[in-house]
């Protein structure tokens, strides 16, 4: 993927999960990163993390886009054209429907839906992008698969994948392509965690993900592919990364 | 208690709400059909059941709680909830802004959980009873400056699932319905904009024409009925062939 060498990306969320994983690999590659992480913590964590090399960093809370305008105007050099934004912001939410009231799903699509529309309005502006512009976002098999509790998060996962649809048409003219990867279980810190707050420490998921639980890197390389020219025929898609979970 | 089985219909002066409240009360239901304002005066409804009226602005998503509270005691538990409600506009990406997304989504998504919530709970639903909400083949089917309603659709259906994996202990049953152009729809100006800011001709594509309200309320009333019973977390495309 010497392709990406000297390339300048954008990657929400970068402070952990995919998102950190991702910036490692484009980071090896020689390429130019934009890195956003919404706590001071997590900031200062990556950038001793990614102290060498041509790289920009980005501070904002995802849970209130209509900041992002501002914020970005402040932090981002006018002179920087980004070649691919990857959206790894989310959060997961567990509600029963007894108690997922509107401010509950409201908190869940801002975060993992409005956010994503609110940075591809500001990085498709003139002058903000080079032609060829690759955008991915980071979506989920609950966009796909029920699951008790999770009405909020599939639901706005589910939006990410239907905008992007939409966009693809709008900005194709623009030559930036739009594509979401959806993907199962994947072993990061969130799943981790997840697990740890389960009684029985087992994961149904699995039974049906029959390539066993996905590594990063896995989706990372889904990503790379989609970030560069080599899968410049394909946009407005939704790329399965689930080790075969929507095929059963 | 009441003999006739009771289906709350929550509707936003839309002639397809009207269309399902007919034929319900067709088939002999009580129907307590809510809406934002009071419908035209030309609206008439005609059946063997029974129809109840109750106004107000649930788009407002904290008065949803407060007036299901105020519902005549005597129709709960009641056996079926349609959300027949919702918003569209289209606006390019360059005007889509979160107010704009979190309009369109406070409409198509966040009311309808709300009253699936509030209505949905053990005292006020029935087990075994069933939950119906008009979606649109936009859900699965990119266009330009849909971003906002494709989104809220898209959302509404994946909520759907959600539900049904949830409600399914109850044997309660949660469906939407991909709609495609219905006549009724169509004299909405934000249709007409759409004709002129998308792609024009988009009714073309759907070979079969233009659906009547009528057949979208008979779907309706099948998925309310204990005939579908073992349908559940889907998605019914009714498009004319606009998704072929």
């Amino acid at each position: 993927m010497d392709i990406l060498t000297n390339k300048t990306f954008l990657i929400t969320g970068a402070g952990k999960g995919i998102g950190f994983h991702l910036a490692e690999a484009l980071h090896e590659l020689g390429a130019s990163l934009i890195l956003h992480t919404n706590s001071t913590d997590s900031m200062a964590r990556i950038q001793s993390r990614f102290s060498l090399g041509q790289h920009t960093f980005f501070q904002a809370d995802f849970s209130s886009p209509e900041n992002l305008e501002d914020l970005w105007k402040k932090q981002i050099s006018g002179s920087l054209k980004i070649d691919g934004y990857v959206h790894c912001v989310g959060i997961r939410s567990r509600r029963p429907i007894n108690m997922l009231k509107t401010h509950d799903v409201m908190q869940v699509m801002t975060a993992n839906f409005a956010s994503y529309v609110e940075m591809i309005r500001l990085v498709t502006r003139k002058n903000t992008y080079n032609p060829g512009l690759s955008i991915v976002g980071i979506s989920s098999i609950s966009a796909h698969a029920g699951g008790s509790g999770i009405t909020a998060y599939a639901a706005s996962k589910a939006a990410m994948e239907a905008a992007t649809r939409c966009l693809a048409k709008e900005l194709y003219k623009k030559e930036i392509r739009v594509n979401t990867v959806v993907c199962g279980q994947i072993e990061t810190e969130a799943y981790q965690t997840l697990m740890e707050s389960k009684d029985d420490q087992t994961d149904k998921v699995l039974e049906r993900q029959y390539l066993g639980l996905g590594k990063p890197s896995q989706v990372t390389d889904i990503i790379l592919f989609l970030l560069s020219e080599k899968s410049a025929f394909i946009t407005g898609s939704a790329i399965p990364a689930d080790g075969g979970y929507l095929t059963t | 208690m009441q003999d006739r089985e009771c289906v709350i219909v929550i509707n936003d002066g839309n002639d397809t709400g009207f269309s399902i409240v007919n034929q319900l009360i067709n088939q002999n239901y009580h129907v307590v059909l809510i809406e934002r304002q009071l419908p035209k005066s030309d609206v008439a409804f005609n059946g063997i059941g029974t129809v109840e009226f109750f106004i107000f602005d649930f788009y407002n998503t904290e008065l949803i709680e407060p007036e299901i509270k105020k519902l005549p005691p005597e129709i709960f538990p009641v056996s079926g909830l349609v959300y027949a409600a919702g918003i569209g506009g289209v606006r390019p990406l360059s005007l889509t802004n979160t107010v704009f997304l979190h309009q369109m989504m406070n409409a198509n998504l966040y009311a309808f959980v709300e009253f699936a919530r509030c209505i949905c709970k053990k005292k006020r639903f029935k087990d075994g009873g069933s939950v119906v909400a008009l979606s649109s083949v936009s859900s699965t089917k990119g266009l330009k400056s849909k971003i906002a309603y494709s989104a809220s659709k898209a959302a509404l259906d994946a909520s759907i699932r959600g539900l049904a994996a949830e409600l399914a202990d109850r044997k309660i049953r949660v469906n939407s319905i991909q709609k495609g152009w219905v006549r009724a729809d169509m004299k909405h100006s934000f249709i007409q904009d759409n004709m002129a800011l998308s792609e024009a001709d988009d009714l073309a594509k759907q070979p079969l024409g233009v659906i009547e309200s009528e057949e979208l309320a008979h779907m309706v009333v099948y998925l309310l009925s204990p005939e579908s019973r073992s349908i559940t977390g889907t998605n019914l495309v009714l498009d004319g062939g606009y998704t072929l």
